[in-house]
């Protein structure tokens, strides 16, 4: 029964249980006692009836948990483990199990934002393919058999060698120095899947110093990306997301927006975002930084050498000069970065950052990132001792260079030849497999843990639950290995005693600290600044680059790193796996991107299958025509393509349906083609349909030709006149009918198009946040992916016209909770209505699944279940969000802007007494967002946030000329058009 | 007995008949064992409706995900195939009470087969909505009923419900309607009959009529009433099934043009439906006394009519969206035209304008074999009538992003053999076990047109 209280709250309250509370207060009568007897005989008779509902015992806790209150959600600040980019957490637990990850708000670095693969590391926990105890040879074992056969291989070993990827956690570091000291033949080697090798190396040779700088996108007013997908996922994307959507604000006041240019051979997520973009082949990169090096030269009025202009650079001369006008503008505020992992190119990268004076502002080499520490030379150096049988023990911790080491065959061969090697892993993957000893390692989630992912920002992790298998964090098999018996808690505990604490200003007493640490879960350490490192031009003048030109009739091959996968260390997350790409919309399996010409020339079409061959290997992969990619690459994504991760990442059907899908074509790992730079294709008589959420990529249609205004658009030079450039003012339609009232909230949302990146973070929140179903390949081929909210690309143009390189626009498009909703007057049973609030409800269990809501759905936002999506894997099912009801099949469903959150916000003002606020209530697409481009609140509130951005001269409502009203707002995107040539 | 005939009219009953034969001719089939040819129709239509019921239980069991339905095509076989059952089931209705009404005594020879085909096509129109829900254990919260669940009432403003009253009204009035009807000749099927169970149930059904004055009175009172009551229905019934779309603001859906031409699509396809049956049923029953070639060429004009009326909605349509300079509308019929699904559009514009234009010419009319080709190819299109504005405006509406095509899956096409099966599993039993024509109105124009005792003029 809804009540209002004092502080004008509606809310829930069961006044009628009070008040039988009361009378229960007094004894039993012998009225009472008949009345009861009654009642039981009824009920007993009833028992009968109710076949369908289980009986299970309900045990209470023996010991309570402190702070455990059934159905009260706890919040625990940590860091991600996703990635080394270790960004803030909070992980918010039911009932002793953690459910959701959400950005810190308080992290330096991610500042509330969390990628898509960070919120996906919630399904990695409860994945049931986890290596559940230690095997020594195949067999299963204990953890002390494991210890015993470790340290005595240790003892007796004369060359110790532990490979990893890059950890942050500075406590882990120091104790695998403390175990170098004890068996003094051991070195470590970092690696990265995906390797920056060449910025630290680049680095060295221009500053004497190898690391990978902190880059600064929030300071940047001109950036230049040469194929670094920064916003996509290269290096670490929260952090520059975020950074990179402060500029994209044309309202702000000062400043106005940055300008962005990206060089790139295929359409990244990051080229889709930017102001001008030109395609260009990967061995022309080199050309094209030293050419814009040198125009920047001419400006800058640089004295030093000048690198060789080897060859065309492919970029048109007007389009650099135009670069090189915004970057010399820019001055200390520009930034180049290259993905390119030639030292070569990076050090022209860093020639032109330097002529521009970027470091000390956009880049920082002072306090630089640790997130990125692999050692490509190590690596090489490794492989060779492990080719001689040089290594006696090999310690693989948490990593898995059988897959993800461009040179896996030579370790694979090299494996056989070390004496005893150990893999600390997850699961049972490529490497663990091959191992002697097979040790589980513990999730993030289960473990203590530290990170400082860039110099003076030091994070905590903590554990959020117990291990769910007989596993241990890195840490603590590292300590046990060194002889040490102290738990990783109390290690870590003792390093930041040591390492942070004296660096922290303003604490009182180290157990103080520590508790406050924990609790925010981040920590600014004044660490003393590196010693400012100047740049030396001498390695400029006599570079050479490292890729050449593909030979006639082959391409160059662009491996990237998607969206999705990224490294494909969580190829086995169904969440990931069903994660549409922002720019291809295709999800499930990796594809062989192909432009426009080269498709044409070839007579390949969307989906047939193609050999990729380098001459040693080949390879089967679907074909993808991709718009905007330069002719003659090739572009295939990391990650895909594992044997050894589970089933999900060999794309077997999440739900075994019918008919069983014949094709299970799961992609191909790409990494071995790399090292030769160049494949040939050619086609087989095979097709393999990709799964595409979206199937028509423009908003002009094929027919007449007509654009449809969806995404509003305007250039900065036109909004600078006209504020509402770009955005007519809406014709005022009469209404038949008097509007719904809404007395008390009425919610709303903004969606920034200008800052939304299309990292795709929002469709992992709300997956996790909503139980949304997997369905796997089949069913997304058939048009049934289950999202609710969804990011809509569309290219500029028209199909078949050729465009070398296109406009694109994303779109978040979830359920814009119409005030005229057309869904809720035809659904025949009341299944979805709409709200005092204005909230358009669907209520599962009235649904009858008739799915004219969803015909009548101009935005296409619902979701209808087309089977039982049934959760069947019994340890990923602890990853559902108890608030949230699993949908039966038959049932649709659709975004509710989170109406559990909604709910538990104003619980939570109640409780506190006080009327709701303006923030109190985000929804988990608006929470985890990157570049915040979502706003959500209260419409009849003037001065909150969304009404405000409701109000900007930007803002227009998608297909609002239907009159459904829709309670989304969305911002004009402004494309930055002030370097026009 | 040689009769003369009327110079101004033509008789209704071929050859020199006599009540006697009318009840022989119609009755003995029924006492026969059935002929080769029967049990091949009814083997071939059982068939068809056990594959649709196992398709059924296969998409019951599974999910309605067996279909080729996706996130942006909600409905198509399942609606299409609905629309085309209950539009099957107007001609009937119109026959056996508007043609009542306007004293068209040619009608008695057809009517009574053809409102069994209403009958049977609202079987099998009811079928669709009821397993096109995801969960058709729950169709019963459709019914507005005082119930234990809050109550939970039903949405009055949803076509869905409306569609639900409209079915449910027409197939109880048609049946009541057909039912009346039945009752003499129930009465006469029971006095032909020797002593045994077959007997006292037509005695039974024919609910004790004796065939004095009074009964014949109120029973043509009461065939009057019911053929006033369901003359609206013919109009209302798809009526409202077109308000399913015409509510709606998908384009392509959303058109006030749907009332009338959803109406005369629906008699334009029944009187195609009952040419394409009674052309069979007239030669393999031998009743082509009965049902002559006038009827069929009666039909043919109507059929004709309607099919001008539909080609002149489907011109409207075109002209409506190029008139309302709406972006969204002239792409849903452009589409339509040019898009994927082009050859079913055209294929429609020529089974449903084109190639009906042949019934112009009286020997086309009066060449059953000709008239049963141009039948079978208004039914297909107006199959694909109902699937191009079903699913080709769903398939892409308003946001590009969500354009998607359809492909129908096996399940759908069998379900849609299966209702098929059961509309002919139906008629061939109502073959066997009641006259197929109603023999009591057709003794009353036995002597029509011709000069014979007590013969109007």
């Amino acid at each position: 029964m809804p009540l209002v209280s004092e502080t004008g709250e509606k809310i829930m309250e069961d006044d009628a249980a009070k008040a039988g509370a009361d009378d229960k207060a007094d004894g039993l009568t012998r009225r009472d006692f008949l009345e009861f007897l009654g009642a039981s005989f009824a009920a007993l008779s009833m028992a009968g009836c109710k076949l369908r509902t289980p009986v299970e015992k309900i045990l209470p806790y023996v010991r309570q948990p402190e702070d455990a209150v059934a159905g009260k959600a706890l919040w625990f600040a940590s860091t991600c483990g996703g990635c080394s980019s270790a960004c803030g957490v909070l992980v918010k637990s039911r009932d002793g199990r953690p459910i959701k990850l959400e950005g810190n708000p308080d992290h330096p670095l991610s500042r509330g934002g969390l990628c898509a693969r960070g919120q996906a590391t919630i399904l990695d926990l409860y994945d049931s393919e986890r290596l559940r105890q230690p095997l020594i040879g195949g067999g299963e074992a204990s953890w002390a058999t494991v210890d015993a056969e470790v340290r005595r291989r240790l003892r007796s070993a004369k060359s110790v060698r532990i490979l990893g990827r890059t950890s942050t956690s500075p406590s882990l570091d120091a104790a695998i120095e403390r175990m170098a000291r004890r068996y003094p033949s051991l070195r470590r080697v970092v690696y990265d899947p995906i390797s920056s090798w060449a910025i630290a190396e680049a680095h060295r040779r221009t500053h004497g110093r190898a690391v990978v700088p902190h880059y600064r996108f929030d300071e940047a007013r001109a950036i230049v990306g040469f194929d670094a997908d920064f916003l996509g996922a290269w290096l670490f994307p929260v952090e520059f997301i975020r950074g990179w959507s402060k500029g994209r604000r044309p309202d702000q006041p000062q400043g106005g927006m940055s300008w962005h240019a990206q060089f790139e051979p295929r359409l990244s997520v990051t080229g889709a975002n930017a102001d001008l973009r030109a395609g260009l082949l990967p061995s022309q990169e080199f050309s094209a930084v030293a050419a814009l090096g040198r125009l920047v030269a001419s400006h800058t009025g640089w004295t030093g050498p000048l690198p060789a202009v080897e060859g065309a650079c492919g970029v048109d001369q007007g389009t650099l000069e135009r670069t090189a006008g915004a970057l010399s503008k820019a001055g200390r505020n520009a930034l180049v970065v290259s993905g390119s992992n030639d030292p070569a190119v990076q050090i022209l990268v860093n020639w032109i950052n330097a002529m521009l004076g970027a470091y000390g502002r956009t880049i920082d080499i002072e306090r630089p990132s640790r997130q990125a520490q692999g050692d490509d030379s190590a690596v090489s150096e490794l492989l060779a001792q492990m080719g001689r049988g040089a290594v006696d023990v090999l310690i693989v911790l948490d990593a898995n260079p059988v897959y993800d080491l461009g040179r896996a065959e030579e370790f694979k061969e090299g494996l056989k030849k070390v004496g005893l090697s150990v893999a600390l892993a997850d699961r049972l993957d490529e490497t663990a497999s091959l191992c002697r000893i097979a040790a589980p390692l513990s999730h993030s989630l289960e473990a203590f843990g530290d990170s400082r992912p860039v110099s003076g920002v030091y994070s905590l992790q903590q554990p959020t639950i117990a291990p769910l298998f007989d596993s241990r964090p890195a840490l603590e098999a590292v300590l046990r290995w060194s002889g040490d018996r102290s738990s990783g808690h109390d290690f870590i505990k003792g390093f930041w005693r040591r390492k942070v604490y004296p660096h922290v200003h303003g604490a009182h007493g180290f157990e103080a600290f520590w508790r406050d640490s924990l609790q925010k879960g981040v920590v600014l350490a004044d660490e003393p600044r590196m010693p400012a490192a100047h740049f030396s031009a001498r390695a400029v003048s006599s570079l050479k680059p490292a890729r050449k030109p593909a030979a006639a009739g082959a391409f160059e091959l662009a491996a990237y790193a998607s969206v999705a996968l990224a490294d494909g260390r969580q190829a086995n997350n169904p969440w990931l796996q069903e994660l549409s790409d922002p720019v291809t919309r295709a999800s499930w399996g990796n594809y062989v991107c192909l432009a426009p010409e080269d498709a044409k020339r070839m007579g390949v079409e969307e989906g047939r299958v193609l050999r990729l061959s380098d001459g040693a290997r080949s390879a089967e992969l679907p074909a993808y025509v991709q718009l905007g990619q330069t002719p003659g690459v090739a572009a295939v994504a990391f990650g895909y393509g594992r044997t050894g991760a589970g089933k999900v990442a060999a794309n077997y059907p999440t739900v075994k349906l019918f008919p069983i899908e014949k094709d299970l074509l799961a992609g191909a790992n790409i990494r071995p083609f790399v090292a030769s730079g160049a494949v040939t294709l050619a086609a087989t008589d095979r097709t393999s349909p990709l799964s595409k959420v979206q199937i028509y990529d423009f908003e002009t249609d094929p027919l007449l030709g007509q654009k449809r205004n969806i995404v509003q658009e305007t250039t900065e030079s036109a909004y600078r006149l006209d504020p509402h450039s770009g955005n007519p003012p809406p014709k005022k339609e009469e209404e038949l009918w008097p509007r719904h009232k809404y007395p008390g909230h009425k919610w709303g949302m903004a969606i920034d198009l200008n800052s939304c990146s299309g990292c795709s973070a929002c469709v992992i929140a709300c997956q996790v946040e909503n139980n949304v179903p997997v369905v796997g390949k089949a069913e997304v081929r058939k048009g049934r992916d289950m999202s609710w909210i969804r990011i809509d690309r569309y290219y500029s143009g028209a199909p078949g016209q050729p465009q070398a390189s296109p406009q694109v626009a994303f779109q978040p498009m979830l359920c814009q909770h119409c005030d005229n909703a057309p869904c809720e007057t035809v659904c025949p049973v009341l299944a979805t209505v709409h709200s005092s609030e204005g909230l358009n409800m669907q209520v599962y269990n009235r649904c009858v699944g008739t799915r004219y809501c969803e015909n009548n759905c101009p935005y296409k936002v619902r979701r209808f279940n087309w089977f039982d999506y049934a959760h069947q894997d019994l340890v990923q099912n602890l990853a559902l969000n108890p608030d949230v009801t699993v949908r039966q099949r038959g049932v649709m469903e659709k975004c509710n802007f989170c109406v559990q959150r909604i709910y538990s916000g104003k619980f939570q003002a109640r409780e506190d007494d006080r009327v709701l606020k303006d923030g109190d209530i985000t929804p988990a697409c608006a929470q985890s967002c990157p570049a915040q481009a979502i706003v959500f609140g209260d419409m009849n509130d003037p001065d909150s946030r969304v009404a405000k951005v409701a109000r900007r001269s930007r803002s227009y409502r998608v297909l609002a000329e239907l009159g459904v009203g829709p309670s989304v707002f969305y911002q004009t995107k402004v494309r930055n058009d002030s370097e026009k040539a | 007995m040689t009769s003369t005939l009327s110079l101004l009219r033509k008789p209704l009953v071929e050859g020199d008949k006599t009540c006697a034969d009318v009840t022989r001719d119609v009755c003995d089939p029924l006492d026969r064992t059935p002929t080769r040819l029967w049990w091949l129709g009814f083997g071939l239509s059982s068939t068809a409706l056990l594959t649709g019921l196992i398709m059924v239980i296969d998409q019951v069991w599974t999910g309605i995900g067996t279909w080729g339905l996706n996130k942006t095509i909600g409905w198509s076989f399942d609606i299409t195939n609905f629309v085309f059952w209950v539009g099957i089931g107007h001609a009937g209705t119109l026959i056996s009470a508007i043609l009542f009404l306007f004293r068209q005594r040619w009608r008695n020879s057809i009517n009574r087969s053809a409102e069994a085909m209403t009958l049977f096509a609202v079987m099998c129109a009811a079928l669709f909505p009821l397993i096109h829900m995801g969960r058709p254990w729950l169709a019963y919260w459709v019914v507005p009923y005082p119930n234990p669940r809050g109550p939970l009432w039903v949405n009055f403003r949803s076509p869905l419900l409306w569609d639900f009253f409209a079915i449910s009204t027409y197939f109880t009035i048609s049946a009541t309607f057909w039912y009346i009807g039945l009752l003499p000749d129930l009465a006469t099927l029971a006095a032909r009959l020797p002593r045994g169970w077959r007997k006292t149930l037509y005695r039974g059904l024919s609910l004790g009529w004796d065939g004095s004055q009074r009964t014949w009175s109120h029973y043509e009172s009461m065939y009057l009433l019911l053929a006033g009551l369901a003359t609206p229905l013919v109009f209302s019934v798809h009526t409202i099934v077109s308000f399913d779309f015409a509510t709606s603001i998908l384009p392509g859906w959303h058109s006030t043009i749907f009332p009338p031409y959803f109406v005369c699509g629906a008699i334009f396809s029944g009187f195609a439906m009952v040419l394409t049956l009674l052309i069979i049923a007239r030669k393999v029953m031998r009743l082509e006394a009965y049902i002559t070639i006038e009827h069929i060429d009666a039909m043919c004009k109507i059929t004709l009519l309607t099919s001008l009326i539909v080609g002149l909605a489907y011109a409207t349509e075109l002209f409506t969206s190029w008139y309302s300079v709406n972006p969204f509308e002239r792409f849903s019929t452009v589409n339509r035209m040019r898009g994927p699904y082009w050859p079913f559009y055209w294929t429609m514009v020529f089974c449903n304008v084109f190639a009906p234009q042949a019934l112009w010419f009286k020997r086309v009319r009066r060449t059953p074999w000709k008239v049963w080709v141009i039948s079978i190819l208004i039914n297909v299109g107006m199959w694909l009538e109902r699937w191009v504005i079903i699913t080709v405006s769903l398939h892409r509406d308003f946001l590009p992003s969500s354009w998607r095509m359809y492909y129908p899956t096996y399940i759908e096409v069998g379900t849609l053999i299966g209702s098929f099966g059961l509309f002919f599993t139906c008629f061939f039993l109502f073959c066997r076990v009641l006259p197929v024509i109603a023999m009591s109105e057709v003794k009353s124009v036995l002597h029509y047109a011709k000069d014979a005792p007590g013969v109007e003029a």
